[in-house]
């Protein structure tokens, strides 16, 4: 490389034809070009870079880092099939009956054991709706939320599409009907989404963020965790700091063997699940 | 330097309607009867949202999808005779090139339209403008679909000012006019670059979704963009054909159709090829049990079995290659209109199995083993089979118009009687 510049000098002899693989003009064109795209890349590698990570993520910019990544436990075992859980998210979200954000379905095991599987979003790290959205109207915060922007969703429904989980629903039609789940299972906490929008489930957004601004510990203090976690009547549900390792999230994750659906896609979810016995 | 010799030399004189022959017109008047239709029902779903439609959270995409993807594949003669053209240097293909760009112009329009009525915020269409988001394949797609248009409407910009004789006295855009053709040569590279990008975006739209065994390929881009050629020519090719019988002309000299007819036969070829080795590999060399399973699920509960094998191979690539390429069938202009009507149904069966195969097989993020999920169905509703004819119907009348008035042909000549 240091030779190189002497060979640039402009000699006065007049152009010889190549006896070697490569003429002099060629390799130096070669080596300017290799130069040039070196320097290219380098100018090029950082704004490049904002777009392959921050856009999609968010990380480090308008919100800060956060220091939480919220997460769920639920325990297949404990669970009954209750459904109290669907009913709360419906009161506290105002979701109608074929919109529902968290849904609960009838599986068994190979051996024939019958359980219940209860399933928000998962919230999942690499969010498979977040890449797909043409407009970034849904994205992930840097405490692992993947949230909607209501005023940005064009209603294209690729995420739907996108998500394999089945956790978006889409307003067909302007809401007019009546939340039949309230007042018994809550009080309607967030506005109705308007017509044409895609919608999921927030982990309850709004007390996480309203509860951590007023001094209180989402999963621990009752207001500042979701409405499915605090109604559950057999405690199948935990919600928590997975960051803290003394969250009760954390502390179940490392004392016993917990799956999470679809690992295979690599979509690393925030919702674990305790299996039942008989299913690994 | 074209577009000025048919100014000085050839005078382009329109056709008009007023002398239209009966069955034109009649067929016009049914156009506009369809168009009205798909107005009437475009303004139901504005009003009432998409809740009157057949779709739902399991199966959130169908015909209007399937339509705009057709539409887009459809218009892709328009960069493929324009690489044609200025990219291998077959400037004879010319004669055909403002055809290919009219219908890709209307192609596009069309996919727009079935869009517009498709997102449920229509309000916000111009939204990825805005708020960009790179991973999205569908935000590239949007961004190239917007600038190929845009491509699309310069081209098509001389060849107005040129069959208007009061647009032509305008000094200003005679020199615009003059001025975008000498630069059409860039500008039709850069729809070739964008071209590239989109139609093949558009399968991967599909292709990139790994939580759908059925779709999940890295062929299905490709795929996308081989079959756009062969059916974008096809039906640039049929419309010019057809405009010919109609009005006893010879649109474009024979051995054009000849050569266009070829081209169209080895793109048939290629697409089959990537098609039956994207199959073989998935379907028949390995095993994926995901993907097995589906599979089996639509060769038992779907026809989208059997139009995949007739449909889109037998019929919609394999007997047209044939013809295309074989010299006593490419003479007979007949027939040509006939293989290239089954490389454009191919085509439009393609996509609609594409859409619905993907979405029948249900999701399973259960970790039990009893079949909880049902398959997935959906046929569309009557409102959305009104906006469908009447975007159709936009696009066969808007064409219509511009062979009567517009100077698409430049080398049209008639048939000695």
């Amino acid at each position: 490389m240091s030779e190189n510049p002497q060979e640039q000098q402009p000699t006065t002899l007049p152009p010889q034809p190549s006896s070697g693989i490569i003429s002099r003009r060629e390799f130096v064109a070669l080596l300017v070009g290799t130069g040039a795209t070196l320097v290219m890349a380098a100018t090029l590698s950082e704004p490049l870079d904002y777009f392959a990570r921050d856009i999609l993520t968010q990380r480090g910019s308008e919100e800060g880092h956060s220091r939480h990544r919220w997460g769920m436990v639920i325990d297949l075992r404990t669970c009954i099939g209750c459904d109290y859980c669907v009913y709360a998210c419906q009161a506290t979200n105002d979701t109608a009956d074929d919109m529902r954000w968290n849904i609960r379905i009838t599986d068994e095991t190979p051996r024939g054991d019958t359980f219940y599987v209860t399933r928000p979003c998962l919230h999942c790290h690499h969010a498979p709706c977040v890449h797909v959205c043409p407009v970034a109207a849904t994205y992930a915060r840097s405490d692992g939320l993947v949230v909607m922007d209501y005023d940005k969703c064009i209603g294209c429904r690729y995420c739907q599409t996108a998500c394999p989980y089945g956790a978006r629903s889409f307003n067909w039609r302007e809401r007019s009907d009546v939340n039949t789940h309230t007042p018994e299972w809550g009080a309607p906490e967030v506005p109705r989404r308007p017509k044409g929008v895609v919608e999921k489930c927030t982990f309850c957004i709004h007390r996480i963020d309203a509860g951590l601004a007023n001094g209180l510990m989402p999963g621990v203090d009752v207001d500042a965790t979701p409405a499915c976690i605090n109604i559950c009547p057999v405690h199948a549900r935990h919600f928590g700091d997975l960051n803290d390792p003394n969250s009760s999230v954390s502390r179940i994750i490392a004392s016993q063997p917990t799956i999470r659906l679809r690992e295979d896609l690599g979509t690393d979810p925030s919702v674990y699940y305790i299996p039942p016995e008989g299913l690994v | 330097m074209a577009a000025e010799m048919h100014l000085e030399e050839r005078p382009f004189r329109r056709l008009g309607l007023r002398k239209a022959s009966l069955p034109v017109k009649l067929w016009i008047v049914l156009l506009g009867l369809c168009l009205i239709i798909g107005v009437v029902s475009g303004v139901y779903v504005l009003v009432n949202g998409l809740g009157v439609t057949n779709l739902s959270n399991a199966l959130p995409w169908g015909l209007w999808i399937t339509l705009d993807l057709s539409s887009i594949g459809l218009g892709a003669g328009a960069f493929t005779l324009s690489a044609a053209v200025y990219l291998l240097g077959l400037k004879r293909f010319e004669a055909i090139a403002r055809a290919a760009v009219m219908v890709g112009l209307l192609g596009y329009t069309s996919a727009m339209a079935a869009l517009f009525i498709d997102i449920g915020r229509p309000d916000r269409f111009y939204h990825p403008l805005i708020y960009w988001n790179v991973h999205s394949v569908l935000w590239e797609i949007t961004m190239c679909v917007v600038l190929y248009s845009t491509v699309l409407v310069t081209e098509l910009f001389p060849v107005v000012v040129e069959s208007s004789a009061r647009l032509r006295q305008i000094k200003f855009l005679r020199s615009l006019a003059h001025r975008l053709h000498s630069f059409m040569p860039v500008v039709a590279l850069l729809g070739v670059g964008l071209s590239m990008l989109h139609q093949s975006s558009l399968g991967a739209t599909y292709g990139i979704l790994t939580a759908r065994p059925i779709w999940y390929s890295p062929s299905a881009p490709v795929l996308f963009i081989l079959s756009a050629v062969t059916a974008g020519v096809s039906l640039t090719l049929l419309v010019t054909l057809l405009s010919g019988k109609l009005l006893a002309k010879e649109m474009i000299p024979p051995d054009i159709v000849s050569g266009v007819a070829r081209l169209i036969g080895f793109a048939c070829i290629a697409y089959l090829y990537l098609k039956m080795w994207s199959w073989a590999a998935t379907n028949y060399y390995s095993y994926v049990p995901e993907q097995q399973l589906g599979a089996e699920v639509l060769k038992r509960y779907t026809p989208y079995d059997f139009t995949f094998w007739f449909g889109e191979v037998v019929f919609g690539a394999l007997i047209p290659a044939v013809i295309f390429l074989w010299r006593r069938t490419r003479q007979n202009h007949n027939v040509l209109m006939l293989a290239a009507i089954m490389v454009i149904a191919g085509l439009v069966i393609n996509r609609w199995n594409m859409t619905l195969s993907g979405f029948v097989i249900p999701l399973d993020w259960s970790p039990g083993v009893r079949d909880v999920f049902p398959i997935n169905s959906y046929e569309p509703a009557l409102v959305e089979w009104g906006v469908a004819i009447g975007i159709v119907a936009y696009s066969w009348l808007a064409y219509t118009l511009a062979v009567r008035f517009l100077n698409i042909y430049p080398d049209a000549r008639d048939l000695p009687k």
